[in-house]
């Protein structure tokens, strides 16, 4: 029973009290304690993500250095990594304003992150082989479509056909737009039913809680 | 500035902009909670099944048939980001069901994260749901589900997409760019694939390249749909009174509007 209390329904109760509460604080004008407890709230989800960052960061390095030890295939990186971790961290700890922090943060991560970001252009460009391909009617439109909203973005588009800007810029206003409106509202009444099963306790995956239900038949 | 509001004889403070919206929210939860009490009562409404409810189990089944394994991936997962945290929660409750079956069949499960609190919950979900098919042994802590540093984990998943040769792909929660890197990695693999966001600029691009989607609400629907709880699934059929909603203000509002009537100013006086 006390287990079924701490592991099911008290997070639950948890996560409909205080989910209400910010509700509240939404719509309603509060007394200022309602405010003060919301914002201490939403500090705590930071903390409590910290924590769960050096946690993360534990494990992985836990993974790395028994991949290390048992020699398993790519050992090595696992290598580069452990000093990786440990120069950076070291320096860390000693100021993440150090000067040789600073150093390592804009010399290799960044370039490397932004490196890594601009792979999206390559494969944007080979997904685009694969998705404007005109296998049924469907995809045709969305070919067509395309074609016509990059030709108008592009300088030489205008340029040679100049009433494709005044069409493409029709399709994005209205098609594109009013599309994408249904999907918002769709979406918005989505995550509504989804806060509603979740402080019903109706739908309780996300906390890792097993329960077994009717198997269909 | 604050609408105020009498109901019998308390004094009731909304925020100005606000009304609208509270009313709105009133009567959708009401719908849900209406469905959800007829369930209660044997009056199970009748949905559209999700075709991608199906897929999951195609995809594990394929990728262990072929001895290859399938990946879970979430995309963004800053649990902190509202944005971002309901679709991750809703991808938690597919993955609760995905690892099930994963488990079942014996499939090869890999779930990377790049974000702390959602990389415990997700290792939490997957350990429960091996437990639960009798598979802890199977569960690898260390391997299983994986926190990836954000920015290491693209170079980590592209090469380990081609390495692994993943046969079968997950692609569910808050999705920006990676969406297509990693989309398009696992088609040149062959890897079958399930996607679904709901950030719109990147919808076109998972409905284009993967196999199955399932396209904004229906992110938050499968859940309910894969939970095969009656009370969770006729929660949709409130949902959908919301829809008939919104189809009926929009009809109204195109009308007063073609009809030069604009609804900006009753808007601007803060309701």
């Amino acid at each position: 029973m006390s287990d079924r209390l701490t592991k099911i329904s008290l997070p639950i109760w948890l996560t409909a009290i205080f989910g209400i509460l910010m509700i509240i604080e939404f719509f309603f004008s509060v007394p200022q304690i309602v405010t003060d407890t919301n914002v201490k709230l939403r500090s705590w989800v930071t903390i409590v993500s910290a924590a769960a960052l050096i946690l993360g960061t534990f494990i992985l390095t836990i993974a790395h250095v028994k991949r290390a030890y048992e020699r398993k295939p790519g050992w090595y990186y696992s290598l580069i990594y452990i000093g990786a971790f440990a120069v950076a961290g070291a320096l860390g700890l000693i100021s993440v304003r150090e000067t040789n922090f600073m150093w390592i943060f804009n010399n290799m991560t960044s370039p490397i992150g932004a490196a890594l970001y601009s792979l999206t252009a390559f494969t944007i460009t080979s997904a685009a082989f694969r998705v404007f391909r005109a296998r049924n009617w469907k995809a045709s439109v969305m070919l067509v479509c395309g074609f016509i909203v990059l030709m108008m973005l592009l300088p030489v588009g205008g340029a040679i056909f100049p009433p494709i800007v005044p069409i493409g810029e029709w399709i994005r206003s209205f098609p594109s737009s009013a599309g994408f409106r249904g999907m918002i509202i769709g979406i918005s009444l989505g995550t509504i039913g989804l806060g509603v099963r979740i402080f019903l306790g109706r739908q309780k995956e996300h906390l890792g809680i097993r329960e077994e239900k009717k198997e269909a038949s | 500035m604050r609408v105020i509001l009498f109901i019998g004889d308390n004094l009731v403070l909304i925020l100005a902009g606000r009304l609208v919206s509270l009313v709105a929210l009133i009567i959708l939860v009401g719908a849900i909670l209406y469905y959800i009490q007829r369930a209660m009562s044997g009056k199970i409404p009748k949905l559209r099944r999700l075709p991608a409810v199906d897929v999951i189990q195609e995809i594990v089944g394929r990728c262990v048939e072929m001895g290859r394994p399938v990946w879970y991936l979430f995309g963004s997962t800053d649990m902190t980001t509202p944005s971002i945290l309901a679709p991750t929660v809703a991808a938690f409750q597919t993955l609760s069901y995905t690892a099930r079956i994963a488990a079942r069949l014996g499939a090869k499960l890999f779930v990377p994260l790049n974000q702390g609190l959602a990389y415990t919950m997700a290792s939490d979900i997957v350990r429960e749901a091996y437990v639960a098919e009798n598979k802890l042994e199977d569960f690898d802590p260390l391997k299983t589900v994986m926190y990836l540093p954000s920015g290491a984990d693209r170079m980590y998943i592209i090469n380990h997409m081609w390495e692994e040769q993943v046969a079968g792909a997950f692609f569910l929660g808050s999705w920006y760019h990676e969406a297509v890197i990693y989309t398009e990695n696992a088609a040149r693999e062959g890897a079958v694939m399930l996607g679904g966001t709901d950030t719109t600029h990147n919808i076109p691009f998972l409905v284009a390249i993967c196999d199955y989607s399932v396209i904004g609400e229906e992110l938050y629907a499968l859940g309910a749909y894969v939970s095969q709880d009656a009370l969770q699934s006729s929660s949709l059929a409130g949902q959908d009174i919301g829809k008939y909603l919104a189809i009926i203000a929009i009809l109204i509002g195109a009308i007063l509007v073609t009809a030069g009537i604009s609804l900006t100013e009753f808007f601007k006086l803060g309701w």
